[in-house]
């Protein structure tokens, strides 16, 4: 793994060492021998990890379209022999469902918008080392991190700010992760401070020097956080469990919850005799919960490709 | 110029906290309690089971608001979280006009003790409400709180246990079903040994068991073979005294007749692993395994599944028999009999008028017609009645597994059960159904219930969960010879000194107290 | 006006300008000057005012005997008794152990890993591909414990899965390694690998993607290798994210996480599988004891405390940027 710390060029002679020393481009500045075989490797290796990490979720997808007898007598399988829908529709057939997988997508990208807004208005004065009182802070933050009162301390006060069946306790009671807001933070802290500073000669406000300099700069750690905070609303089933009565309110993961964990945790119910929640069904579930995230993924990516274009926010 | 741009992002963040301050302030106090005065309306916390909970305006919950004379107002909850849901509304103070209570967890019994919830014995005795008076006292007793009974319990069938079996399998082989623990050693070598399906190869195996929680006394096949074996029920009266049952010879003995199972290779072997909720079927439907010691309801579960595989041979396949005579006698392993109870919280229903009401509308939701309303749906909707069985209309299946999912988990059916069940759809099915009928009545006369059931250990509260998984991992180490005889000793003096011996001590005073 | 320079940037890509003499701002004038960042940090205060510090004062409860219908107030005290009941165990120095293996494992092996990912990520120059693995990766991050329990009990199926089958064959026996207690932690590695090293790339690649293109180029006209810039370019641009990530997991060394754990011990296993977080889910979670819990919680809360401010204490003293 010893990398050569050397600044003496290591390029093998040959015609693809002539072309790597001509002014390169992206394409080019890695056409040596070594360089292409490693490319070659490399792309073998995240193929294979790729598929590694997608071949168990094809298992679930075949397996959300298989019949339970299938399932039960077939150990592994990403095709099922008798295709049918049954699982959807006995999940989607409900209204309950409709109504849930709407309020869900609407208070995720709400809810996102809004605990992105307020994690970046903290963290960027925190971001200025100079702040007063920033070392106070910070130590409250970090305490709150490794440290939650606890389920039912956080239930009263949300009670108490009468937040009870409203929407505003699915965001609120977690709008600021601790350990975003570090991060993000740490990100601002990196930013070169020269743009920050020429802005502020040109006489921009706080605010404007954070819309236009540095959350532009800042747009793939931006994107990973809201990625991150959408996630974490979307598969939030203990907020809505303690705080919405209403179950007209109820979002998604409530209902599905209730499918994926019974057959787990609580297997041994002596109660009724109530058959376990077929296996097609469990897997139809992880299906609905898991594709409305994967689909979102694509469109925060374009945001970490770029990069930061320092030179056009320059002028 | 530019600021005009980033308002939207302040007044985002600005109004959501706005929002939240002033939220919605006068929502208080759903429920009827308030002071004195008569409840208008009746709430109820419930779990459920369906895919979702009834809507508002769901046809079996205004005919059973209308037979309550009060209006129901249902707080579903999914079963999965119901523990947690429990102890957040405890804390809170909109409690619902009756909950139920899953189990007699820490939080619900020191609630109950702090005198949170009515205590109903009297109430129930009285027999001023019919269907509320138990058929099965032990069962109103085992769901009690050291004799105080703070709840209708929810009636479960008592006799479950049972041993399902490779119909095919015992035929090939010309044997019987067994009727004692001895047959049945012999059964599984004989399934594992002499190829009972026939093909020639050695590729089959006697007994199937699957991973269980770690825990005892919860009805797995551990449990069933040491109460065969005269191990008693979790606790055993010897004498006056209550002790457990696994520091009784019997237990030792059942536990040497497992290890010799597993040792012969009679079982699967990924017994300490396999997960029972997704794989126990498997080996039986695909003819690796040919014994299952579970619940009656799998042999009915398992017939199903043979029959979607096939039709027409489907009922050549499963075999039912019930508990089975040990070496120390004939014991049959009851459950509980009770899954959890409807109780009265008394921050909402505070004066006895109150009380009286909603037990009057508890007695209506156990009627006849209640329970049919609860377990069934809408006769002549979902269902039609034929030779006093239901038959479901295929069409609204989804409804009826609501209703069943739902509705049926506010039903008590202490008086006796008397709803419609399912019409056997084929002869085969109405058979294994009354075999059903028949073991359980066979098997209650000789079951042997809990004696601690309604004893209700300070210690045990606090420790029970850690205490019973010494035992139980100590049990499958046992069997799988990771540990020897001295080992299990060993764990059995390590549960006493860690506060096993304060339990029995505990145990045996309320023991004492309650006659 | 001079320019405020952040003498705590040593990690930035760029050789460390020589840092300008900072001028003191004291009390009141620095208040004044930093008055808009300050307004504009106040909904976040009051964010963590009103949700996590307010139900902060419920913790008391760790010092009480909590029943939920008498309510936080009216509740026994009973002092330390839950702190002693918890570091008086006698299974304690075993649990202490467990955890901190697995903690171990995950911070040297798991956390590196994300690293090497990304930075293989990183290499990969056609786009499409390089966004399909990425997506890829993240899948497992989305799928439940439970999920991943039941393919990996699919895969270690004793005799028959693919993955024992092939075992087998190497040593000659045939071994339930679900049940085999020197087979549970790599398992449970294996499964948070699996899981999380993909949607753990995420952070360094948003750090990747803010390197500057032009130090590329300007190190190839130098004649510079592959390795040579991932070893001085790359690299020096995500240490500063390296360090805070490291900082922040030294203080969950004690959270080894509940579900997956619970899911994958059985009893033949415990003596390895017992960490601290399923102990408090048998003994307290499980039976609503929240004074118990919560007492083992804070117990937890100031060794993660005390190891974050250690740690970071550390990378300052090599001159790296902290989390403060």
């Amino acid at each position: 793994m010893a990398a050569p710390l050397t600044t003496v060029p290591t390029v093998p002679p040959g015609r693809a060492s002539r072309r790597a020393s001509r002014p390169s481009t992206q394409h080019q500045r890695f056409n040596t021998r070594a360089g292409r075989a490693f490319d070659v490797v490399n792309v073998v290796l995240l193929v294979a990890v790729g598929l590694l990490a997608l071949l168990p979720f094809l298992y679930v997808l075949a397996g959300s379209f298989a019949t339970e007898l299938e399932i039960t007598t077939r150990p592994f399988f990403l095709w099922p022999r008798d295709f049918t829908t049954d699982s959807y529709a006995s999940i989607l057939s409900s209204d309950a469902f409709v109504r849930a997988f709407v309020t869900t997508v609407v208070v995720t990208l709400v809810g996102t918008l809004v605990q992105l807004a307020l994690t970046a208005l903290m963290a960027y004065p925190l971001s200025k080392v100079d702040l007063p009182g920033r070392r106070t802070i910070m130590t409250v933050v970090v305490f709150t991190m490794v440290f939650s009162a606890g389920m039912i301390p956080t239930f009263l006060v949300v009670k108490q700010l009468g937040l009870l069946d409203s929407y505003w306790a699915l965001i609120l009671p977690m709008a600021i992760n601790p350990f975003s807001l570090i991060i993000i933070k740490n990100f601002f802290q990196q930013l070169p401070q020269e743009l920050e500073e020429s802005a502020k000669i040109d006489g921009a406000h706080e605010l404007q020097i954070l819309r236009h300099v540095v959350i532009p700069l800042s747009k793939p750690v931006l994107a990973t956080f809201a990625l991150f905070y959408a996630v974490g609303i979307w598969n939030d089933y203990m907020s809505p469990l303690l705080y919405l009565n209403d179950q007209d309110m109820w979002t998604l993961q409530m209902f599905l919850r209730q499918v994926t964990a019974s057959a787990s945790l609580s297997a041994q119910d002596m109660g009724a005799e109530l058959p376990p929640p077929a296996q097609g069904i469990k897997f139809a579930v992880v299906i609905v919960a898991t594709i409305p995230v994967l689909l979102a993924y694509p469109f925060l990516q374009k945001h970490f490709a770029k990069g930061m274009l320092i030179g056009s926010v320059k002028g | 110029m530019r600021t005009r741009r980033l308002a939207p992002l302040a007044l985002l963040a600005v109004g959501s906290l706005a929002l939240a301050a002033c939220g919605s302030g006068g929502g208080d106090g759903g429920d009827g309690g308030g002071g004195g005065e008569a409840l208008d309306s009746l709430s109820i916390m419930a779990p459920y089971f369906s895919a979702t909970p009834p809507e508002d305006d769901d046809p079996v919950g205004a005919k059973l608001s209308e037979l309550a004379g009060l209006d129901l107002d249902m707080q579903w909850v999914p079963n999965a979280e119901y523990g947690d849901r429990t102890n957040v509304v405890l804390a809170g103070d909109e409690i619902p006009d009756v909950m139920v209570i899953q189990q007699k967890s820490q939080g619900f019994v020191q609630t109950a003790e702090a005198g949170g919830f009515w205590d109903l014995t009297e109430y129930l005795a009285s027999g001023d409400y019919p269907n509320l008076v138990t058929e099965n006292p032990d069962v109103q007793q085992a769901s009690s709180v050291n004799g105080k009974v703070y709840g209708v319990y929810r009636a479960r069938d008592v006799v479950r246990t049972s041993i399902t079996i490779r119909k095919d399998w015992l035929k090939n082989l010309g044997l019987e079903e067994p009727t004692n623990t001895d047959e049945l050693m012999a059964l599984a070598k004989a399934f594992t040994e002499d190829d009972p399906d026939g093909n020639g190869k050695d590729d089959t195996y006697g007994m199937i068991i699957p991973a269980w929680g770690a825990s005892i006394g919860t009805g797995s096949p551990y449990d069933a073979i040491e109460t065969w074996f005269g191990a008693g029920n979790v606790w055993k009266d010897e004498g006056g005294q209550l002790i457990p049952s696994f520091t009784t010879p019997e237990w030792k003995q059942a536990l040497d007749y497992e290890k010799q199972l597993i040792e012969n290779g009679y079982v699967n072997k990924d017994y300490a692993t396999m997960d029972g909720s997704t794989q126990w079927n498997e080996p039986f439907l695909n003819g690796k395994g040919g014994i299952i010691i579970d619940v009656q309801s799998r042999a009915s579960q398992l017939a199903g599944l043979f029959k979607e595989k096939d039709p027409k041979t489907y009922d050549q396949f499963v075999a039912l028999q019930g508990n089975i005579a040990g070496p120390n006698g004939d014991f049959a392993l009851p459950t509980p009999g009770y899954s959890g109870f409807l109780a009265v919280p008394k921050a909402s229903v505070q004066t006895e008028e109150q009380l009286k009401q909603v037990l009057t509308a508890l007695n209506e939701l156990s009627s006849t017609e209640g329970q049919v309303l609860e377990n069934n749906g809408i006769e002549g909707d979902n269902f039609t009645v034929e030779d006093g069985f239901a038959v479901n209309d295929e069409s609204k299946q989804d409804y009826t597994d609501l209703v069943s999912g739902s509705w049926a988990q506010i039903g008590t059916n202490v008086a006796g059960y008397e709803a419609y069940k399912p019409k056997p759809e084929t002869e085969y099915d109405a058979e294994l159904e009354q075999e059903r009928v028949d073991l359980q009545a066979k098997d209650l006369e000789k079951a042997v219930f809990n004696p601690g059931a309604a004893l209700v250990s300070e210690t045990y509260m606090t420790n029970g969960v850690q205490l019973d998984q010494v035992i139980a991992d100590a049990r499958i180490q046992y069997i799988s010879g990771q540990i020897d005889e001295a080992g299990l000793d060993a764990a059995i003096a390590q549960w006493k000194s860690s506060g096993g011996d304060a339990v029995t001590a505990e145990m045996n005073e309320l023991y004492g107290q309650l006659g | 006006m001079t320019a405020v320079v952040d003498v705590e940037q040593a990690g930035t890509p760029a050789p460390a300008a020589p840092p300008a003499p900072r001028r003191p701002h004291r009390g009141w004038a620095r208040v004044v000057r930093y008055r808009w960042l300050l307004v504009m940090m106040l909904p976040g205060i009051l964010y963590f005012l009103l949700f996590r510090i307010w139900p902060m004062w419920g913790a008391q409860i760790a010092f009480k005997n909590y029943v939920p219908f008498l309510g936080i107030q009216g509740s026994e005290w009973v002092g330390w008794h839950h702190f002693q009941e918890f570091f008086s165990n006698p299974d304690f120095p075993r649990l202490l152990g467990n955890t901190l293996i697995l903690a171990a494992l995950s911070l040297f092996v798991a956390f590196p890993l994300t690293i090497v990912l990304a930075l293989l990520l990183n290499e990969v120059r056609l786009s499409v591909l390089k966004r399909t693995v990425q997506t890829l990766v993240y899948i497992p991050h989305f799928l439940s414990w439970t999920v991943v329990v039941s393919l990996t009990a699919l895969l270690f199926a004793i005799g028959t899965g693919p993955l024992s089958s092939f075992l087998d064959g190497l040593t000659g026996t045939e071994t339930n390694y679900l049940a085999d207690p020197d087979w549970f932690r790599p398992l449970i590695l294996l499964q948070t690998i699996w899981k999380s090293t993909g949607w753990g790339t995420i952070i360094f690649l948003a750090a990747l993607a803010s390197v500057d293109q032009e130090q590329y180029e300007a190190a190839v006209i130098d004649g510079a290798g592959r390795w040579q810039r991932t070893w001085h370019i790359t690299l020096p641009a995500i240490r500063p994210t390296i360090i805070v990530m490291l900082i922040l997991q030294t203080g969950e060394i004690l959270n080894t996480g509940f579900e997956q754990i619970y899911l994958m011990s059985n009893a033949l296993n415990r003596t390895v599988a017992d960490v601290f977080d399923t102990y408090v889910y048998f003994t307290g979670i499980q039976q609503g004891a929240y004074s118990y819990s919560t007492a083992v919680g804070l117990s937890k809360a100031i060794v993660g405390l005390v190891l974050i401010f250690g740690t970071n204490w550390l990378a300052k003293r090599f001159n790296q940027q902290g989390i403060f």
